[in-house]
């Protein structure tokens, strides 16, 4: 390994291993230093598991759905009650996954860890918002659970009235969970607003700031300002349910397609809170693993920035068949074609990013090209949808449901788990196996294509969405489709099998295992609980330059020329204020 | 499943590979439109997934390896990413909203038919007090449909005519299209065949298994699309599209009224099928949405008010026109309203029927009768 | 403000050792390097905050633009119902608090503890009569069924119904009794906060503990003041009287139109009207008769009629009004106002906004609450001043709200 020693003459600099003392996962002990800690990293480490289990749960209701699929009259549920509890299964999924998952899972589990380190800060801004988020979180996820054991839920992630005000099942406990959400969403968003503006120490400008950093400022600008709608659209639909207040019911002369636009004036930006800090992790995914500086760092920056805000202009575009007259309409698609200019922009980067790089195929890197690969098949097939002759056709079919799962899954999903691939030997000090990370990559990007792929063709072949029960003629694209979520699946376990077993059998992780340049890699891994001792030096992240392969401790390290410093010497008195 | 593989790559070489039959003029103009932007996709997609690979390869060095370029951007070259793609985008939009206006507005002397959407079926009103769930139109003369919700969302989709539109209640929805082919009929041997054999296994005729409706007809399906409630995937009903005017409005005559020669409880039992009674009102005993017709005439009903009346002819006409009067114990008032639907030889017959398949009819109207004096 | 975990003694003595390398005080969170990062932090957090709740109320902002825009007679007509008076002195009374409340922040950077104290409890006492004249107008308008479109049951003839009366619309009696009582049930919560206030400054008093003496002796004001309120709601609410008998004189002549446009036979006696269809179930007319209307019906007549009608108005347009009256044009739809599903959409539009409205201010007591204990105990000085300036923004934004309901709801007639 010629290419990587270490230059003769220079210093190495690297901070080594932690003592327990220092080490923010046992430098105190007991359960309840966890339950009220106010360490972010931590905080993060706890979202992490309630984020993977909502994932647990609801991946496997996932796999219910599509093995009731299996057949047209249905495969897993018989009887009169069969398509209730189909609905009941495909409501769930989609409120857990959205709401539990898919919201939090980057920006609150990640989020809360790297944030404040990347930043060189020592906490968010506001500690304890930062656990009563979490505990939110808990208190949304304890209210989905009710509605789940009360009377279930029926009515769509969407809850569209007036069958959301007219069904007799749990969509008050519901609707209340996904409030709380929202406020834990909010407060999130907020902190990290004000920990990016405030927190940062001297020498991290803006532009010096790594892509992830941008992405996760750009997604709590749409927490801080959409969330609070859908708060309100949750409040007046409870308001509907229990006085009857005849806004959103037309019984009592209300609109339901008010409802609908409140409904996506939140949800729509939401989407961007799921896929806008996958960008980040990927745009710095690709950079550190190509070892290469990022293409056009400040196209991608500004460009999560107008995603975040034109994302507030398309959210009609859910609703091209709903009753809008066809000038909203068409304005509405117009705006839906200028937010894909920003996204294509990302891939072009990230692109030229790889060309003439030095490029490892770890497992973060296979996660993030099959992000590349699946998120461009996404957005591509948005274009089908946003284009209105076309959309008459597609609305509410198959290839809406592969369309945004491509997004959600093959995206923010597939980018989350690279991150967490990524960032693991950070959060726990332990390096995992790269055969099986590699192997799980593989899996779940072979079993994805063909759980959805075949959905695409069903859609535009005119099956409707939400069916418990299909012609014929769709059978065997469905079947294909459940063999894919069965592999999916597969993979998954074996991405969960490869990271547990680190924790108990792998190495001790070095402070930086894949060359990275930004702040997190500079403390030890696991961090010290303080993270910084002192401001940290803040330099390039993009900068690979001074970072050198240390192939006899298996390890990157920073390395400096030697240059002769001055003797350390105290003063004799201390210098008084 | 390499059988399933299969079977889809054989079908890729036919017509309906990705689309259903094109039966209307919109499906001409949607799927040119679809291909379009799937083959610009394609267009863009193969090099960029092609240089993914490319490049983990080209690029791929052992740990420690220098990248062998640290340019950090080139305005122009992003530059002409970032606005070059948008031609296109402008392009695409520009197609579909032209293709959208024509499905918008409806031209002149369009047919109009009514269409009632509920919880789950749909009714179509061919005027005259004709009522009948399956859609029947005239090849080549363009159809408006004014469509009405009784309760919730739904959503009118027609896959071969690429068309589709909400159903929002508290408001009128329209959409109109013009079918271009007109759908077969089988040969009465067929026909005659198949009537004997739903008949015989005493079935509900089986749509996706005869591929014809019991008149005879090739059929195009008809889905709803907005989630709707428990059997949101059983709303769905055909579309016929008949080749003459006479030969459509022979079909409407044939449903008009009760046939002469059939007694009203067979045109009562005929009913139940057609206008959606059976989506909510088992005939066996089965608890549904609402409460089961069997042995109903006749029968003392709790009613959620606590009072309690007897199942007449009376009852069950009020029932039938105001549904949310007297609601039975144990059950949600969410049957929509059949006022202004349902004439009164068919509440009559529906009534006939009905005391036909309860065993205390004959009691029950003694009762009725003493109760009275 | 130090995390549970990590040693904050060890942290200090370092800092000890290095002689302050820089201040620390004991108002500075760890993980601050200065009081003013620490205040521009807050500063900026509560800014957020504040923009989150405008986004959060202008939902219901736009709901109100909305149904305003589609129904104007009916926010006209129902505004009738509100009390300009009343919401007119809330206006002032909130204007005042702010008042005091600017004046708190200005207290607080000057360290003048004593004044602090008072101009927060003169806050509080503010928000307390606010609530009170609310619970007033409240109470009266349930009593009166001016309630959201679900349970709206307001009836010209019979503005203040019984219990019994009440129950006869279908409520159960606890309802009945709720809504009849409603004021008492109001202010039941107020009465027991203030007893309990009462309690402790007694006990302090007698345990001779200054600090609490000092915290609950500007509670007991501030609870009273919610009485206070109550009363001159009290007093306002009866003295215009007369000018709801004009409300429910326009109310008499909406029903007058109902019962000569409607074909439904009316009851009509001495002169005074009684509406019959206000509520949309009807449910006096027998269903005999309505069966005996429909003996002739083939179906054909209204058939024919209403897909003429449909043919007109299928524009795929929201339906205006009441959609079992097509024929209704705009003059009939005024004798409509009064009925459950449009009047009573703008009570509900009403409840929602200043319901809101008065859980932010329920929330603002809160705060005010524990900045009053914290002023008592002289914790804010020049250079840690920022809750009460949070606080400070926080309440100017309720207030700020309050100024654009009131023109919205009392003042479009």
């Amino acid at each position: 390994m010629s290419s990587g020693s270490i230059p003769p003459g220079s210093v190495v600099k690297d901070p080594g291993f932690p003592t327990k003392q220092e080490n923010y996962l046992t430098n105190s002990k007991g359960i309840l230093s966890w339950m009220f800690t106010l360490d972010h990293k931590r905080i993060g480490v706890m979202y992490l598991v309630g984020v993977s289990l909502a994932f647990l749960f609801a991946g496997i209701l996932a796999l219910l759905i599509r093995y009731h699929l299996m057949e047209p009259d249905g495969k897993l549920f018989k009887g009169a009650n069969a398509n209730n509890m189909y609905n009941q299964l495909f409501t769930l999924h989609g409120a857990v996954m959205v709401f539990l998952f898919i919201i939090p899972s980057i920006p609150a589990a990640l989020g809360n860890f790297l944030v404040p380190v990347m930043l060189g800060a020592k906490d968010v801004a506001f500690p304890r918002l930062n656990l009563a988020s979490f505990y939110l979180w808990c208190a949304g996820a304890i209210f989905f659970v009710a509605a789940l054991f009360g009377t279930g839920l029926d009515t769509g992630w969407t809850f569209y009235t007036p069958y959301s005000t007219t069904t007799d099942t749990s969509v008050i406990a519901a609707t209340m969970g996904a409030f709380i959400l929202g406020f834990s969403s909010i407060f999130t968003g907020l902190n990290f607003i004000v920990t990016i503006n405030t927190m940062r120490p001297p020498g991290m400008t803006w532009f010096r700031m790594p892509l992830f950093l941008w992405a996760t400022y750009a997604t709590s600008i749409i927490q801080v300002l959409a969330t609070p709608v859908l708060g309100i659209t949750l409040l007046l639909l409870i308001a509907e349910r229990t006085l009857h207040i005849g806004i959103f019911d037309p019984e009592f002369n209300g609109d339901p397609v008010t409802y609908q636009h409140f409904f996506w004036f939140y949800s729509h930006p939401a989407v961007y809170i799921m896929i806008l800090p996958a960008f980040g992790i990927i745009s710095d995914l690709i950079a550190v693993h190509s070892h290469k500086r990022i293409f056009g760092y400040r196209f991608i920056a500004y460009s999560s920035i107008a995603i975040a805000l034109l994302g507030f202009l398309v959210w009609g575009h859910h609703m091209f068949t709903a009753g809008m007259s066809p000038m909203t309409t068409i304005i509405f698609s117009a705006l839906t074609f200028t937010v894909s200019v920003p996204s294509a922009i990302k891939v072009f980067n990230w692109l030229a990013t790889m060309y003439k790089g030095s490029i490892s195929l770890t497992t973060p890197m296979c996660f993030a090209l099959a992000f590349i690969f699946l998120f461009t098949i996404g957005g591509l097939t948005g274009l089908h949808l946003g284009t209105l002759a076309t959309d008459m056709h597609l609305h509410d079919t198959y290839f809406v449901v592969a369309h945004f799962h491509y997004v959600m899954v093959g995206g923010t999903l597939v980018a989350f788990l690279g991150g967490v691939f990524h960032w693991w030997p950070k959060m726990f000090g332990k390096m995992y196996s790269e055969a099986g990370g590699r192997l799980s990559s593989l899996i779940i990007f072979i079993g994805f294509n063909l759980t959805f792929l075949p959905q695409f063709v069903l859609g535009s072949r005119g099956m409707p969405r939400r069916y418990a029960t299909y012609d014929p003629e769709f059978a065997y694209l469905h079947q294909m489709s459940t063999y894919g979520a069965m592999l999916l699946g597969i993979g998954l376990l074996t991405a969960l099998v490869v990271l547990l077993h680190s924790l108990f059998r792998g190495k001790d992780a070095p402070a930086n295992p894949w060359g990275a340049a930004t702040l997190e890699w500079q403390c030890t891994s696991p961090p010290p609980f303080y993270n910084f001792e002192r401001a940290p030096v803040v330099g390039d992240p993009y900068d690979f330059s001074k970072i050198e392969w240390d192939s006899e401790n298996e390890r990157y390290v920073t390395v400096e020329p030697e240059r002769e410093t001055v003797p350390e010497e105290k003063p004799a008195i201390q210098p008084a204020h | 499943m390499f059988a399933n593989a299969m079977n889809l790559l054989g079908d890729l070489t036919e017509d309906y590979a990705f689309f259903p039959e094109k039966a209307s003029t919109f499906a001409q103009d949607n799927d040119w439109l679809f291909m379009f932007i799937t083959w610009t996709s394609v267009l863009f997609f193969v090099p960029i997934a092609g240089c993914l690979v490319w490049f983990s390869f080209k690029y791929g060095k052992p740990k420690g390896g220098k990248a062998e370029s640290d340019v950090s951007h080139n305005t122009p070259l992003e530059l002409a990413w970032s606005i070059l793609p948008s031609f296109v985008l402008v392009g695409m939009f520009v197609l579909g909203a032209k293709a959208y206006l024509d499905q918008r507005s409806v031209p002149d002397g369009a047919n109009e038919i009514g269409i009632q959407a509920f919880k789950w079926g749909w009714t179509v009103d061919y005027g005259g007090g004709v009522y009948h769930p399956e859609l029947h139109i005239l090849k080549d003369e363009p159809v408006k449909l004014s469509m009405r919700s009784s309760d919730v969302i739904h959503s009118l989709y027609i896959p071969a005519f690429r068309a589709k539109k909400d159903i929002v209640p508290g408001r009128y929805n329209y959409m109109w299209f013009k079918p271009t082919v007109a759908s077969e009929k089988v040969s009465d041997e067929e026909l005659a065949k198949a009537l004997k054999e739903t008949k015989d296994l005493g079935e509900e005729w089986n749509f996706d298994e005869r591929q014809f409706t019991p008149d005879g007809y090739r059929f195009y399906d008809l889905y709803c699309t907005e989630y709707c409630g428990t059997n949101h995937s059983e709303m769905q009903t055909v579309v016929v599209v008949h080749e003459t005017l006479e030969d459509l409005n022979a079909w409407i005559k044939k449903y008009s009224a009760r046939p002469d020669g059939t007694t009203p409880a067979e045109y009562g039992a005929l009913l139940y099928d057609r206008r959606g009674c059976k989506s909510c009102h088992s005939i066996d005993g089965t608890k549904m949405v609402g409460p089961s017709f069997q042995n109903l005439y006749g029968r003392q009903e709790a009613m959620v008010t606590g009072e309690s009346f007897l199942a007449d002819e009376n009852y069950i006409r009020e029932s039938i026109l105001y549904p949310k009067a007297k609601v039975v114990a144990g059950y949600q008032p969410v049957m929509p309203s059949y006022k202004g639907q349902l004439s009164d030889d068919d509440i009559y017959s529906i009534v006939e029927w009905m005391k036909s398949i309860s065993s205390n009819a004959a009691g029950g109207a003694e009762e009725a009768a003493k109760t009275e004096e | 403000m130090s995390t549970a975990q990590a040693d904050p003694v060890s942290d200090d003595a370092s800092h000890g050792e290095h002689g302050h390398d820089h201040d620390h005080p004991a108002f500075l969170a760890h993980h601050f390097d200065t009081p003013e990062q620490q205040f521009d932090s807050g500063k900026l957090g509560i800014w957020l905050f504040l923009v989150t709740e405008v986004l959060f109320f202008s939902g219901m902002f736009v709901a109100y633009a909305i149904f305003r825009n589609l129904r104007p007679d009916v926010f006209v007509g129902s505004s009738e119902f509100l009390n300009t008076k009343l919401g007119a002195i809330n206006t002032g009374v909130l204007l005042f608090s702010s008042l005091t409340m600017a004046w708190a922040v200005r207290c607080s950077q000057t360290g003048e503890h004593k004044k602090l104290t008072g101009m927060l409890a003169a806050t509080l006492s503010c928000s307390m009569v606010f609530l009170g004249v609310k619970a007033i107008e409240y109470s009266h308008k349930w009593g009166m069924g001016l309630l959201p479109a679900g349970t709206f049951f307001y009836d010209p003839a019979n503005p203040h119904p019984t219990t019994d009366q009440l129950e006869t619309l279908g409520f159960t009696s606890g309802t009945a009794f709720f809504l009849h009582n409603s004021l008492y049930f109001l202010c039941a919560p107020f009465l027991i906060v203030l007893l309990g206030v009462v309690a402790w400054l007694i006990l302090s008093i007698v345990k001779g503990n200054k600090f609490q003496t000092a915290c609950a002796m500007p509670l007991t004001i501030v609870c009273l003041s919610f009485f206070g309120g109550v009363g001159l709601g009290v007093i306002l609410e009866s003295g215009s009287e007369e000018g709801h008998g004009a409300a429910h004189d326009v109310a008499g002549h909406h029903g007058e139109g109902v019962a000569h446009s409607d074909a439904v036979p009316s009851v009509i006696d001495d002169g005074k009207v009684a509406a019959p269809a206000l509520n949309d179930d009807a449910s006096e007319t027998s269903v005999l008769e309505r069966l005996a209307t429909d003996s002739t019906n083939t179906g054909l007549m209204s058939d024919v009629a209403a897909r003429q009608a449909q043919a007109s108005v299928a524009s795929g347009a929201v339906v205006r009004g009441d959609d079992t009256n097509f024929e209704g044009g705009i003059s009939e739809a005024s004798a409509n106002v009064l009925t459950q599903r449009q009047a009573g959409k703008f009570f509900s539009i009403y409840y929602c906004m200043t319901g809101v409205h008065a859980i932010h201010i329920l929330g603002g007591i809160a705060v005010l609450v524990w900045l009053l204990i914290r002023s008592v105990r002289q914790d804010f000085n020049s250079r840690y001043f920022g809750p009460v300036d949070y606080v400070g923004l926080y309440w100017h934004l309720v207030d700020l709200i309050w100024i654009y309901l009131f023109p919205l709801l009392y003042l479009i007639r």
